[in-house]
């Protein structure tokens, strides 16, 4: 789907190879290795990407053969169901409010510990922790019970609990992606070490303060990991799916507030048992994703700095 | 300090809902909710034993196997698979080497919902709906691309010189694969294991979709499946469930934390 | 070089026949049982519910001593999801409880064996004919009704009788009903009833009661975007009013009696169908009474006595005889009525429901008496909905939602209904 958007990888990828031509039955061997990775390509992606494709043109509830309805589900999509654009539009509002959040609160908390002498590979781990527990549903059932009537903050706020009110359900909800913070930190912490000590001593020399070194030394020398961050953390935002199942306890409300575009995709497919329709909608998330994914790329040639372009 | 001292709060709030979580999961029914108190006022150690009781019948330990049997399938096919696909790129010639990379990467990014449902109906076709193949053989064939990602980007890193003494020495691509790449590999190979391990424990959605009987469910799935037979009175049994549905990967977090955050760092800046 | 080709072709050979054998594996792991029957048994239910369906399967099993059942059971909402999944995949259970509501979608998805092929172990003699055939679909008996149940308002009796509202009588009206919730929550400072906007059951009730209906007999929608904005302004300004419960709670619901707001203590009444009303009486302190659904302005009754519960077999079922049995047993055993008692409803077998009638205790002998004072004053059940119905039933809940935390005016919800309804109805 992307194929744009990973030039630089696909031409990076035969210049790492080895110098010396090598002999012919190395061509051989290298499908035996890629043989797993082959066939698992070919039966369980691109196949199944067919099959949806297809699907998406039919109506199909599993218990009875596909019919072929042509566009329809994709009519129906996109003038006959106001919940399928509630649900767009609650997506979006979560990925502009989510992503932003965590990228600004990894890369604070990146730079608070960059300088540190010690300490720094317990805060590093320590805060890194939330990125694998916070998949668990075992944490997400403690949101839940957190932001609910009773919980800590309704205690602490006063605000009554946020999972039954429509708007605050999905703040609860993006502050626990947002608390999942680490791996992109980790991520703006390895970049920013590699940022050469003496370009900061060059722009101290020519008279410029911590501010000013920020605005003209890291940011645009960390710009391709806050590139990096930025595409990976959009694509994962617009799959979300497990913390909306937990906050809303698996029906994505209150008033489908909390109904992400997987969470319908799901409800349609597997619950209606309507799979030709959460097909269509499968196949119009991907070109979503993937013209995203194509604009981020296209803006990022104007803000985004490889020092060592072509470097490896 | 003052940098210290604002590190420190920011992983006190980080870390209060873990705390809240052991906290609850010791309190008596009547203090869970409406209670500002972190502390319960006496350790309630029955949550654990009605925990430990198991959930629909099915004995704690049954849940834990089961569990512990796909995370470490996944495991094995994933540590296996990916190393295989991941020589071949990062070392062999081949064909078409630009494009099926370049193929690899764009799988990393596919929505898996885009091929959810049709590979839902191919597993229904064989009849392994409701088995643990739909969780385990797809790592087996090097389904996560990320993975294959993360290790070439490691096999890249090492020096060619012992592969070119291997092959001077008379070794095909596989003995030097075996004998000196994969040694080499390790770190990468452990990151992978521990990365794959913590995802599918936690990966609640497919075991939704695969898994009907009680008997085969995972921890994660018996959990959610406690949330919903049980009233708010059961609230201290079930975060005690939750508790020891989390433990597994704090331990191995907190055993391999390093290889983890090194393994994240690295995936984002070679790339 | 030849070689290393062969064993390419060798590995990917043998990636595809471990596939193969992986297949195979799946397949017939299912049916090992040590020389016994095993046989699958899901229903849905609360923990009472469960407990008897434990001891009447046990007492099966003792009859049967070749026939193993493994039972197990969900929450509504959970089951009615895998069981869709699991029947879609050829892997239904060997006998499933199935709601008025599957039936249809069910049985033309060649899920549910005919069951009239089974007639020497299935006994359905004793069921009155008119009930019998609510399980039928195009003249074939693909379940069996097994209980029998309507709707009521079951409400706390100390709380009510406390506020000195007049307790309900024999029959009240819709507007009656209003005016004494409005009531209860002026004295009693809490809700009267959980909103009953958000439920397609009471929507039926209040549509009958004005001599239409859900669905038109060919599944097709049976009322217009008109009939629901009138039903939804008439619940919005309740609950605008305090006399219903709002938004917050209502959204709580699950299906479960426990997260009713009668269950929790915040209301004074709940409108549900009268077998899961049981599980108030566990919760409910103060004692829980059964009164009749509200009537039309002019008396028309909307409620009736619906098949609460189904027992269908597995087309698949490599065991369908000892499925009958088992289904038979649950029908027609009386000692395994005297186990369930009235947790699926009143029993259909006639001879059962008068003999176990004076027997039954606690609950199931209020349910019971509430059902004898409903006799011969209800109209008849309609024909069992169209597939899409099942699919409806949250969509319904969803829209109301909508209304509940004011997004959308009823008439709006009413129209987006409308659509949702006639593009789920026509696939």
């Amino acid at each position: 789907m992307t194929t744009t958007a990973i030039p630089a990888e696909a031409r990076r990828a035969p210049a790492a190879a080895p110098k010396r031509r090598p002999r012919r039955e190395r061509e051989g061997a290298a499908w035996v290795f890629l043989s797993p990775w082959v066939l698992g390509a070919i039966v369980l992606t691109l196949l199944p990407m067919a099959v949806s494709l297809y699907l998406s043109f039919t109506d199909y509830d599993l218990f009875s053969p596909p019919k072929w309805v042509g566009l329809r589900n994709y009519v129906q999509m996109f003038t006959e169901d106001p919940r399928y654009w509630r649900s767009v539009a609650t997506t979006l509002t979560y990925v502009a409010v989510a992503v932003p959040l965590q990228l600004a609160l990894a890369l604070v908390v990146a730079l608070a510990l960059k300088g540190m002498k010690h300490g720094k590979g317990f805060y590093r781990s320590a805060f890194y922790a939330p990125s694998l527990l916070g998949a668990s549903m075992s944490v997400a059932l403690v949101w839940r019970a957190i932001f609910n009537d009773g919980g800590t903050v309704d205690n602490l706020l006063g605000t009554g609990g946020w999972v039954n009110k429509p708007g605050w359900a999905l703040l609860a909800m993006a502050l626990l992606t947002v608390w999942q913070f680490g791996a992109p930190m980790v991520i703006f912490l390895a970049g920013l070490q590699q940022i050469p000590a003496e370009l900061y001593e060059a722009a101290a020399v020519d008279g410029a303060g911590k501010w000013r070194q920020f605005l003209s030394v890291t940011v645009p020398m960390l710009s391709p990991v806050l590139f990096f961050n930025l595409v990976l953390q959009t694509i994962q935002a617009f799959q979300v799916f497990t913390p909306a199942f937990a906050v809303s306890a698996g029906k994505g409300g209150p008033a489908d507030s909390t109904l992400v575009y997987t969470m319908y995709l799901y409800d349609r497919g597997f619950v209606a048992s309507h799979m030709g329709y959460a097909s269509a909608m499968a196949w119009v998330l991907l070109l979503v994703i993937g013209v995203v994914t194509a604009v981020l790329f296209r803006t990022s040639r104007s803000w985004v700095f490889y020092a060592s372009e072509g470097d490896r | 300090m003052a940098l210290h001292v604002g590190c420190l709060l920011a992983l006190l709030v980080m870390l209060y809902p873990l705390a809240w979580l052991l906290a609850t999961s010791l309190k008596p029914a009547d203090e869970v909710i409406a209670s500002l108190n972190l502390l319960p006022s006496h350790l309630e150690w029955s949550n654990y034993a009605t925990a430990l009781d198991g959930v629909n019948d099915v004995s704690i330990w049954r849940l834990l196997g089961n569990s512990l049997l796909i995370a470490g399938g996944a495991v094995l096919g994933n540590v296996i698979s990916c190393s295989l696909a991941a020589y071949a790129f990062a070392r062999l010639r081949f064909r078409f080497r630009g494009p099926l990379f370049a193929f690899m990467i764009a799988t990393i990014m596919l929505p898996h919902h885009a091929v959810l449902i049709p590979q839902y109906i191919i597993f229904n076709q064989l009849g392994l709906v409701n088995t643990y193949w739909p969780l385990i053989l797809p790592k087996f064939l090097a389904t996560e691309a990320f993975f294959v990602f993360l290790i070439v980007q490691f096999m890249r890193s090492l020096p060619r010189e012992l592969e070119e003494a291997a092959r001077i020495d008379g070794c095909g691509p596989f003995r030097s694969f075996f004998q000196v790449v994969l040694p080499l590999t390790r770190p990468a190979l452990i990151t992978t294991a521990i990365f794959t391990f913590i995802w599918t424990w936690n990966d609640f959605f497919t075991q939704l979709i695969y898994l009907f009987d009680p008997e085969k469910f995972t921890l994660t799935l018996a959990l959610r499946s406690f949330v919903d037979a049980s009233s708010t009175s059961a609230f201290g049994p079930m975060f005690a469930l939750s508790v020891i549905a989390l433990l597994p990967i704090v331990l191995f977090f907190l055993a391999f934390q390093r290889f983890l955050v090194e393994g994240m760092a690295s995936s984002g800046l070679k790339g | 070089m030849p070689g290393h080709r062969t064993k390419g072709f060798c590995a990917s050979a043998a990636a595809l026949a471990l596939c193969a054998v992986l297949a195979g594996c799946g397949g017939s792991g299912e049916s090992a049982g040590g020389g016994k029957v095993v046989l699958r048994y899901t229903w849905w239910g609360n923990p009472d519910r469960a407990e008897r369906t434990e001891q009447a399967v046990a007492l099966f099993e003792k009859q049967h001593p070749d026939i193993d059942v493994a039972t197990s059971f969900s929450g509504y909402d959970a089951y009615k999801q895998k069981l869709a999944t699991q029947a879609a995949g050829g892997d239904a259970p060997d006998v499933m409880q199935l709601d008025y509501r599957q039936i249809d979608q069910y049985a033309s998805g060649g899920v549910l064996l005919d069951l009239a092929k089974q007639k020497s172990v299935l006994r359905t003699s004793e069921i009155d004919p008119g009930l019998l055939a609510t399980g039928r679909v195009d003249d074939v008996q693909y379940a069996i009704p097994q209980g029998r149940g309507t709707e009521t308002v079951a409400y706390d009796v100390r709380t009510w009788k406390k506020s000195g509202v007049p307790l309900p009588g024999e029959s009240w009206t819709w507007s009656e009903w209003a005016d004494t919730m409005r009531a209860l929550a002026k004295q009693t400072g809490k809700p009267g009833a959980t909103d009953p906007g958000q439920s397609e059951d009471a929507f039926e009730v209040w549509l009958r009661g004005q001599g239409k209906a859900l669905y038109t007999e060919d599944g097709g929608l049976g009322f217009t975007a008109g009939d629901l904005t009138r039903w939804w302004t008439f619940t919005d300004r309740l609950r605008r009013e305090g006399a219903v419960s709002p938004a917050e709670q209502t959204t709580q619901l699950d299906g479960s009696v426990e997260n009713t707001p009668l269950g929790r203590g915040t209301s004074v009444t709940d409108a549900n169908w009268d077998a899961p009303a049981s599980g108030f009486a566990a919760l409910v302190k103060g004692g829980v009474a059964l009164a009749p659904m509200p009537t039309g302005e002019d008396g028309t009754p909307g409620q009736y006595f619906k098949p609460s519960m189904f027992v269908g077999v597995s087309a698949d079922t490599g065991h369908p005889e000892a499925a009958a049995q088992l289904v038979d047993f649950l029908i027609n055993d009386r000692q395994a009525a005297k186990i369930l008692g009235a947790s699926r409803g009143i029993p259909v077998n006639e001879t059962i429901r008068d003999e176990i009638g004076p027997q039954l205790k606690d609950f199931d002998k209020t349910i019971a008496g509430f059902q004898t004072s409903l006799e011969g004053k209800l109209k008849d059940p309609p024909q069992a909905p169209p597939s899409g119905d099942n699919a409806l039933q949250s969509t319904f809940q969803r829209d109301y939602d909508q209304v509940s935390y004011a997004r959308m005016s009823p008439r709006e919800a009413a129209e987006n209904y409308v659509t949702e309804a006639k593009a789920e109805l026509r696939s």
